[in-house]
């Protein structure tokens, strides 16, 4: 495969992609504020203009009769998707516009139409649309499209569970035990501290880290293991990777490793995600290796890739996890993230990479804890992602989509008392699928303690399914619990809350700026310290902590899976060989690679090559010689 | 007074876990404790490195990431390699570290792990009751690091003790102090680095080290970094966390806190700086707080060899110039972050400014942040009369400046 390095135009150094960047926040913080006039003003024309008006009750009716009827277990028939009661055009502008329809813009109740609900079995052709006059249920009688409802997005299955332990082969067997009896293979992978950090296991002081809390990858050979007997290019497979400081060298290597199993050919069929969020890197999780600029520049590098050449991959995943679990208000959390996103957005464009290739490539990852904000958190996320979008960057619909996996609180879950944690989970799902979150994870109450281990793994995947397939919830009727005047009210004061925060990245000139003034990471720092001191004040309840405590000290039997020294030094001595075997290949290559990144261009095509011949520490370090190293922020 | 507890607190190698820590850190500080942050994702030779530097009380680790028992362990056992078991070790990691595994951490010298749901105000009043005794007399170290440190440790806590007020800076170096007064000392150039607050000055420090030790095959360099606090209370020094360079065994650092004096330094600064500057090293570099730069925080005709004065491009106004005594002061004249839009009128303003005082003084345009930046070449040839960019070539003629 021949790639092309400069197809979407010329490159700009970094500084100069700096200068004028990163600052669309104010436009699109005006965007949303227009947006929120522009629906007054279609509410007050509904009521004023009488043509409007009826234009906007035919279309309320219209839905209404369309709405199909679903029949629950007890027989008591209802409608697949619920709306407001009201008949005043000007409240049914105010729903359409404002909210949208769920898989409508403004998007505010979902992406997609129905969610989670069941497929219909049995389809009654009916109105529910009591006041309608579309009560001519002639019209209504409508065939109904097989097809479209196949089509229905499914809500993932709870099966994608985040695995990495020891070596690849260690992990690789249990990539195939979890997905033994599964028509689809959708396969986390997590990486070691070494990996995450982008060095070799043969590094000093890093031996005891070899393979512990996630799988070790150094070479292009360790991750053809990894992924060994699954069929990378198969639309059943997907493969999601959780790193993102060395990003683009482990994505080339997966690429590599696939050509390598199953010739150039494959590459556009890859399915997976990987994480490379650099931003959240610097402001909470850590793991960042190159400075800033470098790192963002790398990232750019690989979607200019991706998008062109891997269509049906996701080669970001912008989280607020990782924000949210370092102590962010909620708030806080969505904020960021959004203005992350909007930061990026402008860095691809910038590039030259239309907004509606690399829009629909894009993902979110939030976290879901038990403040209330989180009953609408993702709801407002999704409204303002969707305008800034659309008004701001010119997406079309497929690029204006918020398409979210959710992931219950870590750091909610507590040692004392920590079952707990199962109702804390629970309670958090329960808020996740309010904001109609097309997946999530669910997390284990031994969480404080260690890897979870199969039981509690299995009491939280099966929360999924109580709320969503045994309780009637979530699978009859889209909307049942959303447009409460409390969702209402929390939805408005996040909104406003959000653009502040917004305002006040732009005032500091960007998100760039802001990150490198480290303001995101001090505000999180001072919630954080707020969130423990409230804990000890009692002013923040925690059951079994604070409140209603006994005492007891009930632990889970904590089994630590450590990585025996046997395969440490495995995985040390396979390094060596393969170091050995490509040292002079190695060398020119790491020149080449080295000679391109000074020269600013796209760098991605030959970090495809130096895998072949180079492990992951090599050709971090060289690309530090270059670029220099991340200096951690305080 | 007694001087405040000085603890190092830091994150184990490939842990990026730090939000315990920083909440722990706020905690220490608001009860009085001198917190020196070494930061995340940091290996045991550099803890025991810094805390033997800093000669803390205590180190206080957080571990997330599992591997807790081991790395506890090579701490503990590091410290006492070098003699320097005086200091403690503590630490927590929420749930992940176990009664069973606290039970075989204390066995192996690990002296308090605290468990998930203990009470930020019991953690600091344990550290305040067990690392805040001043410690026994100790016996005389052969390690020169230790044996300085400890030094460094009288000299600040004899201020404290003392309740000198800040006029003392002024007074003469105290020479009883002076150790060792061996043949072949080296004379250290001691280079002053002053300027307004987040002009660069730390960024800067670091990448001059990065080139003093790839140019120099041996030889060793001191720093001496203040961060301000108010009598009596904590502070957080967290210079060394974003020093990726000067965690080496050829620096040797320590971290200050003001202690309520005004000026950018602290009233024992003089007195330690006069230790280094009598020790073994090529260079002693001292940083102040950033502060306004009303006044000339160096001695006259002291012990700094060479005064540098960071800038930051975004002063304000032509007017605020003139009001900078450093800037008649100065040796060399740094406008840093000259990346930035308003650097060349900076630049040209402060130029204008220097022409007043008909001195060889020197102006020079730096980005600290920027990996290889040859203004930060430049400075660095000006202050060691070598070519830092002959160095680079010999050592990869690959590698070209842009
Ligand atoms: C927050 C969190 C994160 C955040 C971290 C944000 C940040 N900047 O700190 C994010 C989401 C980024 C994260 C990422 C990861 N995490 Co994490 N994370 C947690 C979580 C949920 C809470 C930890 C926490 O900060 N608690 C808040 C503190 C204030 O309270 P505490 O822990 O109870 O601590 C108390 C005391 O122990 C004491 N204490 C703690 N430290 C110290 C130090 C001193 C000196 C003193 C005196 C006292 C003290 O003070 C506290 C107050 O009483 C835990 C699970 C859990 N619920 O505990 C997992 C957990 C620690 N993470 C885990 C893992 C595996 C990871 C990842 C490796 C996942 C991956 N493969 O990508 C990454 C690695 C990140 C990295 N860079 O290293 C595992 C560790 C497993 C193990 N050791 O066996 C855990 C246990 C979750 C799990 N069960 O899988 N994580
Ligand atoms: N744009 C830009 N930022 C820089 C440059 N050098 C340093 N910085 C940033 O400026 C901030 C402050 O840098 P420090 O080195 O801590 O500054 P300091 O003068 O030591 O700060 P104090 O000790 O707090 O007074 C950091 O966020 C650096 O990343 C530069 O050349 N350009
Ligand atoms: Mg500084």
């Amino acid at each position: 495969m021949t790639v092309e390095t400069k197809k979407y135009g010329a490159h700009r150094s970094p500084l100069q992609e700096r200068s004028g960047l990163m600052n669309k926040l104010g436009q699109v913080v005006e965007a949303v504020e227009k947006y929120n006039q522009f629906v007054l003003d279609e509410v007050k024309r509904a009521r004023a203009d009488e043509g409007f008006g009826r234009e906007v009750i035919d279309r309320w009716h219209e839905t209404k009769s369309k709405t199909l009827v679903t029949h629950t277990p007890t027989g008591l028939p209802l409608p697949r998707l619920a709306l407001p009661e009201i008949d005043e055009p000007g409240e049914i502008a105010r729903y359409l516009f404002g909210d949208g329809l769920p898989g409508e813009f403004p998007f505010l109740n979902g992406v997609y139409r129905e969610m989670y609900l069941e497929p219909i079995r049995e389809i009654e052709a009916g109105s529910f649309g009591k006041n309608g006059e579309g009560g001519n249920a002639e019209s209504k009688k409508r065939k109904i499209d097989k097809k479209k409802i196949d089509n229905q997005p499914k809500a993932e299955e709870p099966t994608r569970l985040f695995s990495g332990l020891m070596l690849a082969e260690d992990t690789n067997e249990r990539f195939h035990y979890l997905t033994a009896h599964q028509r689809t293979h959708r396969l986390s992978t997590a990486f070691d501290g070494p990996t995450l950090y982008g060095i070799d296991s043969d590094a000093d002081g890093v031996f005891g880290k070899i393979g512990e809390g996630g799988v070790a990858i150094d070479t292009v050979e360790d991750m053809v293991r990894l992924y060994d007997g699954f069929d990378l290019g198969s639309p059943d497979f997907s493969a999601s990777m959780t790193i993102s400081g060395p990003a683009p060298i482990i994505m080339a290597m997966y690429i590599a490793a696939a050509k390598r199993r199953f010739g150039p050919k494959v590459v556009p069929k890859l399915r997976g995600t990987i994480q490379a969020d650099i931003f959240k890197e610097v402001q909470a999780q850590n793991e960042t290796i190159f400075p800033t600029e470098a790192s963002l520049r790398f990232l750019t590098d690989m979607v200019e890739f991706t998008t062109r050449e891997m269509p049906r991959w996701y080669p970001i995943s912008i989280s607020g996890y990782h924000i949210g679990e370092a102590g962010s208000t909620p708030v806080q959390q969505a904020a960021y993230t959004l203005s992350n996103g909007f930061a990026y957005a402008e860095m691809f464009a910038a590039r030259g990479i239309p907004v509606d290739q690399f829009g629909p490539r894009l993902s979110f990852f939030l976290d879901c804890g038990l403040d209330i904000e989180y009953i609408a958190l993702a709801r407002v996320s999704r409204r303002i992602w969707a305008i800034g979008m659309r008004d701001v960057f010119g997406a079309g619909a497929r690029a204006q989509l918020f398409k979210l996996h959710t992931q219950t609180s870590g750091r909610s879950l507590i040692a004392a008392e920590f079952k707990n944690n199962l109702t804390r989970t629970a309670a958090e799902l329960m808020l996740a699928y309010m904001n109609a979150t097309n997946s999530c994870h669910s997390n284990s109450a031994d969480e404080p303690f260690t890897t979870p281990s199969e039981e509690w793994i299995r009491l939280a995947a099966h929360g999924q399914a109580i709320l969503l397939e045994e309780s009637g919830i979530f699978k009859h009727t889209m909307n049942l619990l959303s447009g409460s005047p409390g969702m209402k009210a929390v939805e408005r004061a996040v909104e406003k809350a959000i653009l502040e925060e917004f305002r006040e990245i732009e005032r500091l000139g960007g998100v760039l700026a802001a990150v490198e003034d480290r303001f995101q990471r001090s505000q999180i720092q001072s919630a954080a310290h707020r969130y423990e001191q409230q804990i000890y004040d009692g002013t923040r309840p925690i059951i079994g902590l604070n409140r209603y405590r006994n005492g007891s000290d009930d632990i889970p039997e904590v089994k630590l899976t450590r990585t025996p020294r046997a395969k440490q030094k495995l995985q040390v001595d396979r390094l060596a060989k393969f170091k050995k075997k490509n040292a002079e290949k190695a060398k020119r290559a790491l020149d080449k690679l080295a000679d391109v990144v000074e020269r600013g261009e796209n760098c991605f095509s030959t970090l495809l090559e130096a895998v072949e011949v180079c492990s992951l520490g090599q050709i971090a370090g060289r690309l530090q010689e270059v670029v220099g190293r991340f200096r951690p922020m305080v | 007074m007694p001087s405040p507890i000085r603890i190092l607190t830091a994150v184990p190698i490939c842990d990026g876990h730090d939000s315990a820590i920083n909440t722990i850190n706020l905690e220490f500080i608001r009860h009085g404790i001198e917190v020196i942050y070494l930061g995340y994702h940091r290996s045991v030779g550099d803890i025991v490195r810094a805390a033997i530097q800093e000669d803390v009380g205590a180190i206080g680790i957080s571990s997330y990431n599992g591997g807790h028992v081991e790395f506890f362990a090579e701490v503990v056992d590091l410290l006492r390699k070098h003699g320097a078991d005086d200091i403690k070790v503590f630490g927590g990691g929420g749930g992940t570290i176990t009664h069973d595994d606290v039970t075989a951490m204390r066995r192996k010298g690990v002296d308090q792990i605290f468990f998930a749901g203990t009470a930020l105000s019991e953690m600091a009043g344990y550290v305040r009751e067990h690392y805040g005794r001043p410690r026994k007399k100790r016996s005389p170290s052969k390690l020169r690091d230790i044996a300085l440190a400890r030094e460094l440790t009288e000299v600040e806590d004899s201020y404290a003790s003392r309740k000198r007020s800040t006029s003392n800076a002024q007074r003469p170096t105290s020479k009883g102090k002076i150790r060792n007064p061996q043949s072949a000392i080296r004379d250290p150039r001691v280079i002053g680095l002053t300027g307004p607050g987040g002009a660069g000055k730390t960024t800067l420090i670091d990448e001059l080290v990065l080139r003093y030790l790839s140019s120099e095959g041996k030889g060793r360099i001191a720093i001496l970094s203040h961060d301000p606090s108010v009598i009596g209370e904590g502070a957080l020094l967290g210079d060394r966390a974003t020093m990726i360079n000067s965690q080496d065994d050829r620096v040797f650092m320590r971290s200050m806190a003001t202690r309520g004096q005004a000026g950018g330094l602290s009233p024992a600064t003089h007195d330690c700086l006069a230790l280094l500057a009598q020790s073994d090293f090529d260079y002693v570099i001292i940083e102040t707080v950033g502060t306004g730069q009303e006044a000339m925080p160096f001695q006259k005709n002291g012990i700094v060899d060479l005064t540098v004065l960071v800038m930051n491009p975004d002063y304000g106004s032509r007017l605020q110039l003139q009001k900078i005594v450093m800037l008649d002061l100065a040796d060399i004249v740094v406008v840093n972050k000259s990346d930035l839009q308003r650097a060349r009128t900076a630049h040209t303003e402060i130029e204008q400014r220097l022409e007043q005082n008909r001195r060889a003084q020197r102006l020079i345009d730096t980005v600290a942040k920027r990996h290889r930046d040859p203004g930060v070449d430049r400075l660095f040839d000006l202050i060691s009369g070598k070519s830092v960019a002959a160095v680079y070539d010999r050592r990869n003629k690959k590698i070209r400046r842009s």
